[in-house]
Protein backbone atom coordinates (compact mmCIF):
# COMPACT_ATOMS: atom_id res chain seq x y z
CA UNK A 1 0.00 0.00 0.00
CA UNK A 2 1.35 3.62 -0.92
CA UNK A 3 0.78 4.81 2.64
CA UNK A 4 3.26 2.32 3.80
CA UNK A 5 5.76 3.33 1.49
CA UNK A 6 6.21 7.07 2.50
CA UNK A 7 5.68 5.61 6.37
CA UNK A 8 9.32 3.28 5.07
CA UNK A 9 10.42 6.86 3.92
CA UNK A 10 10.48 8.60 7.24
CA UNK A 11 11.53 4.83 9.04
CA UNK A 12 14.70 5.34 7.42
CA UNK A 13 14.80 8.98 8.12
CA UNK A 14 14.24 8.06 11.93
CA UNK A 15 16.92 5.29 11.97
CA UNK A 16 19.59 8.24 10.34
CA UNK A 17 18.42 10.58 13.01
CA UNK A 18 19.42 7.50 15.80
CA UNK A 19 22.32 6.83 14.19
CA UNK A 20 23.31 10.49 14.28
CA UNK A 21 22.72 11.08 17.56
CA UNK A 22 24.52 7.96 18.71
CA UNK A 23 27.94 9.18 16.80
CA UNK A 24 27.24 12.21 18.91
CA UNK A 25 26.57 10.80 22.33
CA UNK A 26 30.18 8.68 21.26
CA UNK A 27 31.91 12.24 20.56
CA UNK A 28 31.19 13.95 23.94
CA UNK A 29 31.98 10.74 25.82
CA UNK A 30 35.23 10.79 23.98
CA UNK A 31 35.95 14.05 24.33
CA UNK A 32 39.10 13.47 26.18
CA UNK A 33 40.10 10.15 24.89
CA UNK A 34 43.62 9.53 23.86
CA UNK A 35 43.67 6.07 24.16
CA UNK A 36 41.13 5.36 20.99
CA UNK A 37 40.13 2.01 19.68
CA UNK A 38 43.35 1.60 16.98
CA UNK A 39 45.90 3.91 18.88
CA UNK A 40 45.96 7.92 19.22
CA UNK A 41 43.43 10.55 20.60
CA UNK A 42 39.97 9.79 19.46
CA UNK A 43 39.02 11.35 16.05
CA UNK A 44 35.37 12.90 15.87
CA UNK A 45 33.30 10.43 13.84
CA UNK A 46 30.33 12.41 11.42
CA UNK A 47 27.75 10.10 9.57
CA UNK A 48 27.67 9.74 5.64
CA UNK A 49 24.07 9.34 4.39
CA UNK A 50 22.98 8.46 1.15
CA UNK A 51 19.85 7.79 -0.65
CA UNK A 52 18.52 4.10 -1.18
CA UNK A 53 15.53 3.44 -3.00
CA UNK A 54 12.28 1.63 -0.94
CA UNK A 55 11.62 -1.30 -2.34
CA UNK A 56 8.04 -1.51 -4.16
CA UNK A 57 7.94 2.41 -4.05
CA UNK A 58 7.12 4.83 -7.15
CA UNK A 59 10.36 5.43 -9.25
CA UNK A 60 12.60 8.86 -7.73
CA UNK A 61 10.69 7.94 -4.01
CA UNK A 62 14.26 7.24 -1.98
CA UNK A 63 14.77 6.51 1.52
CA UNK A 64 17.91 7.50 3.44
CA UNK A 65 20.62 4.91 5.24
CA UNK A 66 23.88 5.61 6.36
CA UNK A 67 26.67 4.03 4.80
CA UNK A 68 29.37 4.95 7.22
CA UNK A 69 31.06 6.89 9.70
CA UNK A 70 33.26 9.41 8.41
CA UNK A 71 36.53 10.56 10.95
CA UNK A 72 36.90 14.38 11.40
CA UNK A 73 40.93 14.95 9.89
CA UNK A 74 41.08 17.73 12.60
CA UNK A 75 44.82 17.78 13.84
CA UNK A 76 44.26 17.01 17.55
CA UNK A 77 44.19 19.66 20.64
CA UNK A 78 47.96 19.36 22.25
CA UNK A 79 48.30 19.94 25.98
CA UNK A 80 51.44 20.21 28.01
CA UNK A 81 51.06 17.59 30.41
CA UNK A 82 54.47 15.42 31.19
CA UNK A 83 52.94 13.18 33.84
CA UNK A 84 50.54 11.81 31.84
CA UNK A 85 51.18 8.27 30.60
CA UNK A 86 50.50 9.25 27.06
CA UNK A 87 52.50 12.52 26.48
CA UNK A 88 55.17 12.43 23.55
CA UNK A 89 58.45 13.11 24.18
CA UNK A 90 57.98 16.75 24.34
CA UNK A 91 55.33 16.26 27.10
CA UNK A 92 52.24 17.37 24.85
CA UNK A 93 49.78 15.11 25.22
CA UNK A 94 46.96 14.72 22.00
CA UNK A 95 43.42 15.10 22.58
CA UNK A 96 40.48 14.73 20.56
CA UNK A 97 39.58 18.01 18.65
CA UNK A 98 35.98 18.03 19.85
CA UNK A 99 33.82 20.64 20.35
CA UNK A 100 30.91 20.05 22.71
CA UNK A 101 28.45 22.97 21.27
CA UNK A 102 29.09 21.01 18.19
CA UNK A 103 27.77 18.46 19.31
CA UNK A 104 25.10 19.42 20.97
CA UNK A 105 24.23 21.40 17.99
CA UNK A 106 23.95 18.39 16.05
CA UNK A 107 21.91 16.53 18.66
CA UNK A 108 19.11 19.31 18.64
CA UNK A 109 19.21 19.13 15.01
CA UNK A 110 18.70 15.27 15.03
CA UNK A 111 16.01 15.24 17.73
CA UNK A 112 14.15 17.83 15.67
CA UNK A 113 14.59 16.02 12.67
CA UNK A 114 13.23 12.97 14.25
CA UNK A 115 10.24 14.53 15.08
CA UNK A 116 9.92 15.83 11.82
CA UNK A 117 10.08 12.40 10.33
CA UNK A 118 7.54 10.97 13.17
CA UNK A 119 5.07 14.35 12.45
CA UNK A 120 5.63 13.21 8.61
CA UNK A 121 4.58 9.73 9.68
CA UNK A 122 1.99 10.31 11.66
CA UNK A 123 0.35 12.20 8.77
CA UNK A 124 0.60 9.24 6.62
CA UNK A 125 -1.12 7.45 9.44
CA UNK A 126 -3.77 9.92 9.50
CA UNK A 127 -4.60 9.88 6.26
CA UNK A 128 -4.68 6.15 5.65
CA UNK A 129 -7.12 6.61 8.69
CA UNK A 130 -9.30 8.75 7.10
CA UNK A 131 -9.33 6.87 3.84
CA UNK A 132 -10.26 3.48 5.90
CA UNK A 133 -13.57 5.83 7.24
CA UNK A 134 -14.58 6.49 3.88
CA UNK A 135 -18.30 6.34 4.04
CA UNK A 136 -18.69 5.46 7.36
CA UNK B 1 18.70 32.65 -7.62
CA UNK B 2 17.51 29.56 -8.81
CA UNK B 3 13.88 29.25 -10.09
CA UNK B 4 12.28 26.54 -8.80
CA UNK B 5 11.14 23.63 -11.08
CA UNK B 6 7.76 22.28 -11.25
CA UNK B 7 6.88 19.04 -10.04
CA UNK B 8 6.98 16.43 -12.98
CA UNK B 9 3.98 14.27 -11.51
CA UNK B 10 4.53 11.70 -14.02
CA UNK B 11 8.09 10.88 -12.98
CA UNK B 12 7.26 10.49 -9.51
CA UNK B 13 4.66 7.65 -10.64
CA UNK B 14 6.58 6.07 -12.63
CA UNK B 15 5.95 4.16 -16.08
CA UNK B 16 3.74 1.94 -13.95
CA UNK B 17 1.44 4.66 -12.44
CA UNK B 18 0.95 4.25 -8.75
CA UNK B 19 -2.49 5.66 -8.65
CA UNK B 20 -4.11 3.14 -10.70
CA UNK B 21 -5.76 0.20 -9.15
CA UNK B 22 -3.62 -2.84 -9.67
CA UNK B 23 -5.43 -5.94 -11.04
CA UNK B 24 -5.34 -8.86 -8.89
CA UNK B 25 -2.73 -11.33 -8.89
CA UNK B 26 -5.53 -13.97 -8.30
CA UNK B 27 -7.75 -13.67 -11.35
CA UNK B 28 -9.71 -10.69 -10.09
CA UNK B 29 -13.17 -10.57 -8.25
CA UNK B 30 -13.80 -9.38 -4.46
CA UNK B 31 -12.60 -12.63 -2.66
CA UNK B 32 -8.98 -12.12 -4.43
CA UNK B 33 -9.08 -8.41 -3.16
CA UNK B 34 -10.34 -9.22 0.14
CA UNK B 35 -7.59 -12.73 0.22
CA UNK B 36 -4.82 -10.35 -0.91
CA UNK B 37 -5.56 -7.28 2.09
CA UNK B 38 -6.05 -10.52 4.67
CA UNK B 39 -2.81 -12.15 3.54
CA UNK B 40 -1.12 -8.26 3.38
CA UNK B 41 -2.69 -7.97 7.24
CA UNK B 42 -0.73 -11.82 7.81
CA UNK B 43 2.43 -10.55 6.88
CA UNK B 44 2.72 -7.08 8.27
CA UNK B 45 1.34 -8.84 11.57
CA UNK B 46 4.10 -11.51 11.63
CA UNK B 47 6.65 -8.67 10.53
CA UNK B 48 5.52 -6.43 13.81
CA UNK B 49 6.29 -9.89 15.30
CA UNK B 50 9.63 -10.59 14.54
CA UNK B 51 10.91 -6.63 14.92
CA UNK B 52 9.23 -6.98 18.38
CA UNK B 53 11.39 -10.55 19.36
CA UNK B 54 14.71 -8.53 17.62
CA UNK B 55 13.93 -5.74 19.90
CA UNK B 56 13.38 -7.74 22.93
CA UNK B 57 16.22 -9.85 22.01
CA UNK B 58 18.32 -6.92 21.71
CA UNK B 59 19.10 -6.90 18.22
CA UNK B 60 21.08 -3.42 17.59
CA UNK B 61 19.94 -3.46 14.25
CA UNK B 62 15.69 -2.75 15.23
CA UNK B 63 15.41 0.28 17.16
CA UNK B 64 12.01 1.20 19.10
CA UNK B 65 10.10 2.96 15.91
CA UNK B 66 11.09 0.55 13.94
CA UNK B 67 8.27 -1.85 16.53
CA UNK B 68 6.05 0.90 16.77
CA UNK B 69 5.70 1.49 13.23
CA UNK B 70 5.40 -2.05 11.96
CA UNK B 71 3.37 -2.45 14.65
CA UNK B 72 1.35 0.43 12.96
CA UNK B 73 1.75 -1.02 9.72
CA UNK B 74 -0.09 -4.15 10.90
CA UNK B 75 -3.41 -2.34 12.81
CA UNK B 76 -3.85 -0.14 9.68
CA UNK B 77 -3.33 -3.71 7.32
CA UNK B 78 -5.65 -5.56 9.79
CA UNK B 79 -8.76 -2.83 9.75
CA UNK B 80 -8.05 -1.93 5.59
CA UNK B 81 -8.76 -6.31 5.34
CA UNK B 82 -11.91 -6.10 8.62
CA UNK B 83 -13.02 -2.62 6.61
CA UNK B 84 -13.14 -4.99 2.61
CA UNK B 85 -14.83 -7.48 5.01
CA UNK B 86 -17.77 -5.23 6.58
CA UNK B 87 -18.49 -3.37 3.06
CA UNK B 88 -19.24 -7.49 1.13
CA UNK B 89 -21.04 -8.54 4.24
CA UNK B 90 -23.04 -4.85 3.98
CA UNK B 91 -23.40 -5.64 0.18
CA UNK B 92 -24.80 -9.33 0.95
CA UNK B 93 -27.23 -8.17 3.54
CA UNK B 94 -28.26 -5.51 1.12
CA UNK B 95 -29.10 -7.89 -1.75
CA UNK B 96 -30.75 -10.90 0.97
CA UNK B 97 -33.52 -8.58 2.39
CA UNK B 98 -34.64 -7.60 -1.51
CA UNK B 99 -37.88 -7.90 -1.36
CA UNK B 100 -39.01 -10.65 -4.44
Amino acid sequence: MDFFTSMEVSASGLSVERTRMTVAASNLANASTTRAVGGGAYQRKDVVVQSVPVPGGPAGVNGVAVTALRADTLPPRLEHDPTHPDADADGNVAYPNINPVEEMVDMITASRAYEAGITAMSSAVSMAERALGIGR
Amino acid sequence: MTPIRPVDVSSLLGSEGVARPRPSESGGGFAATLSDAIDQARASEQASVQAAKGFAAGDPAVGIHEVVISAEEANISLRYATTLKNKVLDAYRELMSTQV
